[in-house]
């Protein structure tokens, strides 16, 4: 307003584009495997668990732009298929743990006292078993699959978003925005999920991405394990799996699901990064 | 004679991607030896950027200074090594000692590394130079001082930790920046009176930045005013002020609270109705420290506090930081829990029967905070925080929602379009207007201001208190106006109430109460106050330099 001389100034999509080209490209690489695994079908080469008993563990070729695999099945058209199903562990695996995280860390950090004690309680006894452990006992107890993947997830995953949002919360109910809608006599839900929520939302969102890699990865890891996608079923952790037996002779069968894996990750992690800049996380 | 510090056409600018903007504009000013200069203007002027400029430090790397010289003794400052001239020769404190003290390195450490490392002294001279500095600056017992950390002082001490910290190199200029802002206006006379001292004694040179025209007025020789990035005056204080030429400078002098407008002084309430507020012996505590295996301690916020609000009034309460002010804003209002007495609102006592009067309170009582910026919702548009408002309250039929919003920005004085817009795109003025708007929502009878026009420029305090009495002569609003601030207390209120440590020490009409305090706490307070008249010296707040002919 008061500036005293204003030059000249860039198309403004321009320069949006140059300071946020992290977020460009991780939007690019996620949209890409979102566009990959819907149009699965048309884009495959072939059928992902049809067996070629006379092409078995062909190495990278024209017809067979990534080889095949010990039971003749194209890995192309696997890893392309292996998108949806990745997609949807990354997406299910956070979302839960995120909505269950974000209404216990609220209610926790907003009513203190023994709410409070209690649910840090609970978060300090779920700390206390390493991750992969307690997953792997919740899985074996329901039975291997990917539901039981998803319930596990939801049920260890929610404590990090429970106590980053609690600590937003304990620090943005004390500001003056929060006392004043206390003193106009607005209710404790009004107060709690639209004056308090959003604004401690932001933190999470950026860990959300990040958090998505951690669930991909370890959906690999439990799928590798034999807990998680059953095969024949096409999943970048079970190829990883099911072809380590074969890494000296057919390298192409572990390298490019693998690839699959750190590509989408990849894209997943810059997006946060992003986010975190855009929403000004670190101020 | 030539001046000690030499700045000549000094332009900074600020470039970043594609956008740029010169915030310092051909400044040139000279700094005399053992002169004392008010540097004075807005926040956002450019008067922290130019003394950053000066010694090198600049706060962003978009910033570049494109033209100027900055000569000290008639050497060329940019060319010479800048880290020997930082501490050595120009020595700077800032306006929060806290954040600007090592939390985790004690006091004495902090000095005595600075004399080891400019002075090369051994450890042992450097702790004794270090205690001698201490006693200098005022410490009562520089020797316990020495070992002690930043948190276990005051804020007044703290700036005396942190001159001291200056001072260890010995340096031949002192940039102090708003170094008394955070201050209680007694500590604030006291660390004034030592840096005028400073300069009597050790012939230091001083650029004192502030937004306060009665500091500069107080301890300067000389006033240069700055806005957007420009001097736009500057000369000999007292011709400055009795004759100020530029139209920032008479409105900055017409803004300052301690001048006494003709025909401000407003007139004695008729008692005849009942008190809106009653408050009898409210007491709160607060827990602190103490807990497992250690006795509970408690600190008493408020020690059996007595008062009447009546309607119509205008009742201002003041008193230093810690006085308990703010916490009994809170508890009439039922903000904090109280630990003993009674407080009622309209008849409905709070204590007794706290859903209703809460429920009463909700309607009846408004609140406005001191951070403009805090007491918003940042996520929410000035128009969405006014609607929930109606909305909760449930006097405005949906329909006349809007129509009410864009009233209650006629009323503070806000454009209507501000109603789309966030906190965020405001200025400080903007938002404590959009905060009053919100109080208004509520269609209150009674206001309750904390500390509200603290944390703003002169020029906006002035606007934002006339916004107030002109809201009370309109609506007949009570208003509880809580400052540390007596100047603006005196202008607008009526009555005052004084605290000190949690107690009422005294409580009048403004004009008795001004012209003759009864209690001693009182004077004081008020003769701290800085005047905008340098004839009326400042005299609040007792040295604490006598232990001086020890050194």
């Amino acid at each position: 307003m008061t500036a005293p001389a204003l030059s000249r100034r860039a198309p403004r999509w321009r320069a949006f584009l140059r300071r946020r080209t992290m977020l460009v490209a991780g939007l690019a690489i996620l949209a890409s495997f979102v566009l990959l695994a819907l149009l699965a079908p048309w884009v495959a080469p072939s059928d992902p668990i049809f067996q070629d008993t006379t092409a078995k563990l062909l190495p990278p070729s024209l017809a067979h732009p990534m080889g095949t695999d010990n039971f003749g099945r194209d890995v192309l058209a696997r890893v392309i298929w292996g998108a949806r199903i990745d997609l949807q562990i990354a997406v299910i695996g956070v979302v839960f743990p995120f909505l269950i995280g974000t209404g216990v860390g609220t209610v926790a950090g907003f009513f203190g006292g023994w709410v409070d004690a209690l649910f840090m309680r609970i978060i300090d006894v779920v700390l206390a078993f390493p991750f992969l452990v307690l997953m792997l006992s919740i899985i074996t107890i329901l039975g291997p699959g990917l539901g039981s993947f998803y319930i596990a997830m939801a049920l260890v995953g929610w404590v990090s978003y429970a106590r980053l949002i609690r600590a937003q919360i304990l620090v943005l109910k004390t500001q003056d925005f929060a006392v004043a809608a206390q003193s106009l006599g607005f209710s404790r839900a009004r107060i709690m999920f639209r004056h308090l929520l959003p604004n401690a939302l932001a933190g999470s969102l950026v860990f959300v991405m990040s958090d998505a890699v951690l669930v991909l990865l370890n959906g690999a890891a439990i799928s590798y394990l034999g807990l998680g996608v059953q095969p024949p079923l096409a999943e970048w952790g079970v190829m990883v799996a099911e072809a380590q037996g074969f890494i000296t002779q057919a390298w192409w069968i572990t390298l490019f699901p693998g690839l699959a894996i750190v590509t989408l990750a990849f894209g997943f992690s810059l997006t946060g990064d992003a986010l975190a800049d855009l929403l000004g996380v670190h101020e | 004679m030539s001046a000690q510090l030499e700045i000549r056409g000094l332009s900074v600018v600020y470039r970043d991607a594609g956008e740029e903007r010169e915030l310092l504009q051909d400044i040139s000013l000279d700094l005399q030896r053992g002169e004392i200069l008010g540097l004075v203007g807005e926040s956002g002027s450019g008067k922290s950027l130019l003394c950053r400029t000066v010694i090198g430090l600049m706060p962003s790397r978009s910033l570049t200074m494109t033209a100027g010289t900055v000569t000290l003794d008639g050497v060329a400052i940019h060319d010479t090594d800048m880290a020997g001239l930082r501490g050595r020769r120009i020595g700077m404190i800032f306006q929060n000692p806290t954040s600007h003290l090592d939390p985790v390195m004690t006091i004495g450490k902090q000095i005595a590394e600075g004399l080891r490392h400019h002075k090369r002294l051994s450890a042992v001279a450097a702790k004794a130079e270090a205690i001698g500095l201490l006693r200098q600056v005022g410490f009562p017992d520089p020797g316990r001082a020495y070992g002690s950390y930043a948190h276990e002082f005051s804020g007044g001490m703290r700036q005396r930790a942190m001159i001291a910290v200056a001072l260890a190199c010995d340096p031949e200029i002192l940039i102090a920046d708003e170094p008394t802002t955070a201050l209680d206006v007694t500590i604030q006379a006291q660390i004034l009176r030592l840096l005028i001292e400073l300069r009597d004694r050790r012939g230091l040179s001083i650029i004192l930045i502030t937004h306060d025209l009665g500091v500069v007025a107080q301890s300067c020789d000389r006033i240069a005013v700055m806005r957007a990035g420009r001097i736009v005056e500057e000369g000999e204080k007292r011709a400055l002020l009795a004759d100020p030429r530029h139209p920032y400078t008479r409105q900055l002098i017409d803004s300052h609270p301690t001048m006494t407008h003709a025909g401000d002084e407003p007139a004695p309430h008729p008692h005849d109705r009942k008190p809106i507020f009653e408050i009898d012996d409210l007491r709160v505590h607060f827990p602190a420290g103490g807990g497992f295996l250690t006795p509970k301690r408690e600190f008493q916020a408020l020690k059996g506090v007595s008062l009447r609000v009546w309607p119509g009034e205008t009742v201002g309460i003041v008193g230093e930081s810690g006085s308990g002010k703010s916490t009994l804003a809170r508890a009439i209002l039922g903000l904090t829990r109280i630990t003993s007495g009674q407080v009622s609102f309209e008849g409905h006592v709070l204590t007794r029967d706290p859903k209703a009067t809460l429920k009463h309170l909700h309607h009846g009582a408004a609140m406005v905070f001191q951070d403009p910026f805090n007491a918003l919702n940042p996520r929410l548009t000035i128009g969405e925080t006014l609607a929930e408002v109606l909305r909760t309250q449930g006097e405005t039929p949906a329909a006349e929602i809007e129509t009410r919003i864009g009233e209650l920005l006629d009323m503070v004085g806000l454009e209507r379009s501000y109603a789309t817009r966030r906190p965020r795109s405001m200025s400080g003025g903007q938002c404590q207007r959009a905060g009053i708007a919100r109080a208004l929502a509520v269609n209150p009878r009674v206001i309750i201001a904390d500390e509200c026009v603290a944390a703003l420029d002169v020029t906006i305090q002035a606007q934002i208190v006339a916004l107030f009495r002109d809201l009370i002569a309109r609506t007949g609003l009570t208003l509880i106006f809580i400052a540390h601030d007596l100047a603006i207390v005196r202008t607008l209120c009526e009555r005052v109430v004084v605290m000190h440590h949690g107690a009422i020490v005294e409580e009048g009409p403004s004009a008795r109460i001004f012209a003759r305090p009864e209690q001693a706490y009182t004077a004081a307070l008020i003769a701290a106050v800085p005047d905008i008249d340098p004839d009326r010296p400042l005299n609040g707040g007792q040295t604490t330099l006598q232990q001086e002919s020890a050194t």
